[in-house]
């Protein structure tokens, strides 16, 4: 199954695409599939749920569990999360790279809560659309901006008596300052 | 005088902080109630989550669902819900 992948196409040369390929924009929500729970779709669902007859690439971005950080051995991570503002802000995510996105045609933004052990996934984002650099570049904003404003919290837990940590995104600290900047241009 | 309930979430850390509890009522005087209020109440009803609570660097809250942006004071009406959120970690 082809993850990240794309048609290949000519690269582009900065004209704006033929107008049959500009969706309009389409905010509703059955194009988003967002989770927020103990499992994750399977790959399979993922890619079919961002399966669209005029899209030509699908680009999705997996977060796995590490086995380390800072030298000690990682067992395990644990997820807790506001589920009802987190499935919100997911939502007012998904709009947002869809206003940033116009092209996209369908997301995924889904999420692990509980126990997530090493090697599983804990986080799927993805994005199609028409061409390969708007799905690409969907999926990396998908997950940056998840990273720095959807309320999910992550407990790291180590071999032997090292005490678990809950963990902190540079990317919240950044959004946040961010978020208070707009407020005082606007 | 009149008095207001707002119910508070305890999320991560300072879940932790206030002793393993998820959620609590808190009632506060109708008049001035607001989020800052809110937390000096909450730094007094769980000393452990004091330093945090009245850190609004390390922890932030959301008030229905919206996080209040730094520097900002929310008034409070009864029957809102208020959040607490430390840095986030998702990913």
């Amino acid at each position: 199954m082809a993850d990240s992948s794309s048609t290949i196409e000519p690269l582009s040369d900065g004209k704006q695409p033929p107008s049959s390929f500009k969706q309009p924009l389409n905010d509703n929500t059955s194009n988003y599939l967002i989770q927020v729970s103990n499992t994750l779709p399977s790959h399979h669902e993922i890619q079919q749920f961002l399966t669209a007859s005029n899209c030509g690439a699908i680009s999705t971005f997996t977060g796995i569990t590490r086995d380390n950080f800072a030298g000690k051995k990682v067992t395990a991570l644990s997820y807790e999360g506001y589920t009802p503002m987190a499935i919100k802000e997911l939502t007012n995510l998904c709009r947002d790279a869809h206003v940033k996105y116009p092209n996209v045609a369908r997301m995924v933004a889904v999420h692990i809560l509980g126990d997530c052990p090493v090697g599983e996934a804990s986080v799927v984002v993805g994005s199609s659309s028409p061409h390969r650099r708007e799905a690409i570049a969907c999926t990396e904003y998908l997950i940056d901006e998840l990273k720095g404003r959807v309320p999910i919290w992550k407990k790291e837990i180590y071999e032997g008596d090292e005490e678990s940590v809950w963990k902190e995104n540079v990317e919240w600290k950044d959004g946040r300052r961010r978020r208070v900047m707009v407020k005082e241009e606007s | 005088m009149a008095t207001i309930t707002i119910k508070i979430l305890f999320f991560a850390s300072a879940r932790e902080a206030a002793g393993g509890i998820t959620s609590a009522n808190l009632e506060l005087d109708a008049d001035g109630a607001d989020t800052q209020v809110l937390r000096a109440k909450l730094a007094a009803q769980y000393p452990k989550l004091a330093p945090l609570v009245q850190d609004e660097e390390n922890l932030t809250l959301a008030l229905n669902e919206e996080y209040v942006d730094m520097g900002e004071v929310k008034t409070l009406s009864s029957g809102d819900t208020v959040a607490l959120i430390p840095p986030i970690s998702g990913g």
